[in-house]
C-alpha cells in the first residue's frame, strides 16, 4: 500500500535530513516510526503525505506517485499531526461540512458520516461550539474526525497522543487499533515507547535520517539483546547516533 | 471554479463569524480615518492657538462689493467672517487684554481702509478706475486692505496666508470686474461669472475639493487597502501556516492553485469592498463638510463622473491584488511568525512616505512613475481626481499591475511547489 524507495532529503547542500530510506507497509498493518527529537521523522511523514517532495526516490501510495497523481493520492490519505491547530472561531460542524466540500462528500452522505463521526468521539454536544472554547483532547478528535472524513485507505499518523490525557489518548489509540481491523495502513511516528509497542506490528527506528533497524518488537529486542523495547532502543541508538 | 467558491465562501465564513475580525477590516479603518481627518486639524489649532474652536475672521468696514464676493465665491465661503464696524474695532481694541487674548487664539483681522477724507472703499474704487480711464495716468487710490494676526501663531499666520492668497487675490481681480468693467478698454467686463448657474457653482465646489482629494485620497486608500492586506495574508497565509492548517488543507483532492486561488480571491473581495466602503465614507465626509472649515483635508463637493469613477473602482481590486503577491511572497520567503510580521509591516513605511510626498506635492507626475507598481495606483486615482488622466495611463497602470501581480504568485508558488 505504501512503498518507500531509497528516498533522500536534504534541505541545504551540505545536510541530508534523511538518507535513504526504504521501506513498505501493507494493508491491514500500523508501521511505526520511533525515533529521538531531530531524526527525521515528520520529515518523513510530510514527504509521504506529499506536503514535500523528497530529493531523490520514490514514494508509492497504493502504486501512486504525487508527480502524476497527487490529488488521486489526496483522496487514499488521512493525515494528522498533533501540531494542527484549528480555526479557534470555526465550530465543528463548519469544520466537517467544510472539509466534506472538499472531499466531494454528497450532501446526503454528510450528514450520516457526521453523526457517526461525532457519535464515535462524543463531539455531538458541542458540534457547534467555537474551537476555541474546547479542550485540547477535544480539538484533537475533531481533527482526527475531519482527516478521516473520507476514509482514507492509507492513515498517516503524526504523534497522535501527544499532549493528550490518558481517556483520549486511549481512545485514539483503540481507534487506530479498530481502523487496522478494517484494512488500513497505518503509518505512526511517536517517541512514546508503549504506544509503539501496544499498536505497532513492525517498527522502523529512525536515528540520523538513516533507519539503522527494523523488525516487529521481539525482532528489535532480540537485535539489541534487551529485555525491554525501551532497552533495545537505547542500545540501538547508542550503537548508530554519531555526535 | 466551485473549489475555489468554497475556499471563498470558507474564508469569508470565518471573517464574518467574528464581529471584532469584520468589524477591524471594514469599518474601523474607515471610521479611524473620519475621526483623524477631523481630529487632526483640530489638534492642530489647539497646540498652536490653544483653543478648538477655529475663529472667524474679523472684517472692519466691509465694503458692499466684499460681501458680494464673499456670497457669490466658493473659495471665499470656505472661511467664517464676523463683520464690524470702525467703531466696534476702536472699542474692541481699547479693551486691551481681551483683544491680546483673541489674537493668540488665532484671530486674523481684516480692515478695509480709505483715507478719512475720500468716500468709502467701493466709491474709491470706482473714481479710481474712473481717473484712469479718463486719461489720467497719475490717477491714485487710497484704499486699503490691512491684515493683521499674531505672528507668534502658527495656525493664524498661514490661515492669514492662506486667506490672502484663496480669497483677497480673487477679491482684488473681481474689483476689476464689478467696479471697473465699464471703463475696461474694450467696454466689458473681464471676466464672466454666471453666478445663477447651479451647475457652474458646483462645477466651482467640484474643482477646489477634487484638489484637496487628489492629495489626500490616494495616499490614505492605498494606506487602507495595504493594511487590510497585510492583516488578511497573515491571518490566511502566515497563521494557518504555522498552525498547520494550511498542511490539512494541501491534502484534500484539491489543488494548491485552487485554494491559494480561493483564499487570494477572498483577500482581494474583501480589501475591495472595505476600500469603497472607506472612499464611500470619504465623499460622505465631504458632502457634510458644508461649512468648509477652513482647516478641513476634505472640502464640500467632492465628486467623480461615472468614467471616472470605473476608473479608481477597477484600480483597487488590480492594486489589492499585487499587494496580495507581495505579501504572500514575502510569507513563504519566511518561516517565523515574528519575521512575517516584521517584514510585512515594512511595506507600510512606503506607503506612508508615498502618502506625504503626495500630501505635499507641487507637481505633476512624469509619465515613468506610471511604470512604478502601486505608486502608479496612487498616480492614478490622484489624476483621476484633477480630470487628468489619460486612456493609456490608466491601461498600462492596469496592465502593469496585474502582470506584476501574476508573475510574483506564479514565481512564489513554483519556488513553494519545489521544497
Amino acid at each position: 500500500m505504501i512503498t518507500l524507495t531509497d528516498v533522500h532529503k536534504s534541505y541545504t547542500k551540505d545536510h541530508e535530513t534523511i538518507k535513504g530510506v526504504s521501506f513498505e507497509v501493507k494493508e491491514g498493518q500500523i508501521f511505526g516510526l520511533l525515533g529521538p527529537n531531530g531524526a527525521g521523522k515528520t520529515t518523513l511523514m510530510q514527504m509521504i503525505s506529499t506536503l514535500m517532495k523528497p530529493t531523490s526516490g520514490t514514494i508509492e501510495i497504493d502504486g501512486l506517485t504525487s508527480d502524476k497523481d497527487l490529488l488521486e493520492i489526496h483522496r487514499k490519505i488521512g493525515f494528522l499531526t498533533n501540531e494542527i491547530k484549528l480555526d479557534p472561531l470555526s465550530t465543528p460542524n463548519n469544520l466537517f461540512n467544510f472539509f466534506a466540500a472538499l472531499y466531494d462528500i454528497p450532501k446526503d452522505e454528510l450528514e450520516e458520516r457526521k453523526q457517526e463521526s461525532f457519535a464515535r468521539f462524543g463531539i455531538e454536544p458541542f458540534a457547534n461550539k467555537k474551537i476555541v472554547e474546547l479542550s485540547t483532547g477535544m480539538k484533537q478528535k475533531i481533527s482526527i474526525a475531519i482527516s478521516l472524513i473520507h476514509d482514507p485507505p492509507v492513515i498517516i499518523f503524526d504523534e497522535p497522543t501527544n499532549g493528550l490525557d490518558i481517556l483520549t489518548s486511549k481512545q485514539v489509540t483503540d481507534y487506530l487499533l479498530e481502523l487496522k481491523e478494517k484494512g488500513h495502513a497505518i503509518i505512526l511516528s511517536t517517541h512514546i515507547f508503549s504506544v509503539a509497542e501496544e499498536l505497532c506490528d513492525e517498527i522502523a527506528m529512525l536515528v540520523d535520517g538513516k533507519i539503522v533497524a527494523q523488525g516487529t518488537v521481539d525482532e528489535l529486542k532480540r537485535i539489541a539483546k534487551a529485555d525491554t523495547f525501551e532497552k533495545a532502543f537505547f542500545n540501538i541508538y547508542v550503537e548508530h547516533h554519531v555526535e | 471554479m466551485d473549489k475555489i467558491l468554497t475556499v471563498f465562501k470558507w474564508e469569508l465564513h470565518k471573517l464574518f463569524s467574528s464581529w471584532k475580525k469584520a468589524v477591524a477590516l471594514f469599518l474601523l479603518p474607515a471610521i479611524l480615518l473620519m475621526a483623524s481627518l477631523n481630529v487632526f486639524p483640530l489638534l492642530i489649532n489647539y497646540m498652536s492657538t490653544g483653543s478648538f474652536n477655529q475663529k472667524p475672521v474679523l472684517i472692519v468696514d466691509a465694503p458692499k462689493s466684499f460681501y458680494d464676493y464673499v456670497e457669490n465665491t466658493v473659495d471665499a465661503r470656505v472661511y467664517e467672517y464676523k463683520y464690524i464696524s470702525a467703531r466696534e474695532f476702536e472699542s474692541m481694541v481699547n479693551a486691551r487684554e481681551q483683544f491680546v487674548r483673541d489674537l493668540r487664539k488665532g484671530l486674523i483681522i481684516c480692515i478695509f481702509t480709505t483715507d478719512s477724507s475720500r468716500p468709502g472703499f467701493d466709491d474709491e474704487i470706482r473714481n479710481y478706475y474712473t481717473e484712469i480711464s479718463s486719461g489720467n495716468a497719475e490717477a491714485i487710490s487710497t484704499a486699503a486692505i490691512h491684515i493683521s494676526y499674531d505672528v507668534n501663531s502658527v495656525t493664524a499666520e498661514s490661515r492669514a496666508q492662506q486667506f490672502h492668497e484663496g480669497v483677497l487675490k480673487g477679491y482684488q481681480s473681481g474689483l476689476i470686474d464689478e467696479l471697473g468693467g465699464d471703463y475696461s478698454i474694450v467696454g466689458s467686463s473681464l471676466f464672466d461669472v454666471d453666478t445663477f448657474n447651479p451647475v457652474t457653482d458646483f462645477e466651482e465646489y467640484r474643482t477646489v475639493a477634487n484638489a484637496a482629494a487628489a492629495r489626500v485620497v490616494p495616499g490614505v486608500l492605498m494606506i487602507m487597502m495595504y493594511y487590510c492586506v497585510y492583516s488578511l495574508v497573515s491571518d490566511m497565509f502566515a497563521s494557518e501556516r504555522d498552525r498547520g492548517f494550511m498542511a490539512k488543507l494541501l491534502i484534500t483532492p484539491v489543488s494548491r492553485k485552487k485554494i491559494y486561488a480561493g483564499k487570494i480571491l477572498a483577500i482581494v473581495s474583501i480589501v475591495s469592498a472595505s476600500a469603497y466602503i472607506t472612499m464611500l465614507l470619504l465623499f460622505f465626509s465631504s458632502w457634510i463638510n458644508r461649512s468648509n472649515n477652513a482647516m478641513s483635508l476634505l472640502p464640500f463637493g467632492m465628486m467623480l463622473t461615472p468614467s471616472e469613477l470605473l476608473t479608481v473602482l477597477i484600480a483597487i481590486p488590480i492594486t489589492a491584488l499585487l499587494m496580495t503577491a507581495i505579501c504572500i511572497s514575502i510569507t513563504f520567503d519566511l518561516k517565523r511568525m515574528q519575521e512575517i510580521t516584521i517584514n510585512l509591516q515594512l511595506p507600510l513605511i512606503y506607503f506612508l512616505a508615498d502618502f506625504f510626498l503626495q500630501m505635499f506635492r507641487g507637481t505633476r507626475p512624469i509619465t515613468l512613475e506610471y511604470f512604478i507598481p502601486m505608486h502608479n495606483t496612487l498616480q492614478l486615482i490622484s489624476e483621476t481626481f484633477m480630470a487628468q488622466n489619460k486612456v493609456w495611463h490608466v491601461l498600462l497602470v492596469y496592465a502593469l499591475n496585474f502582470a506584476v501581480a501574476v508573475c510574483v504568485l506564479r514565481y512564489t508558488f513554483k519556488k513553494e511547489e519545489s521544497i
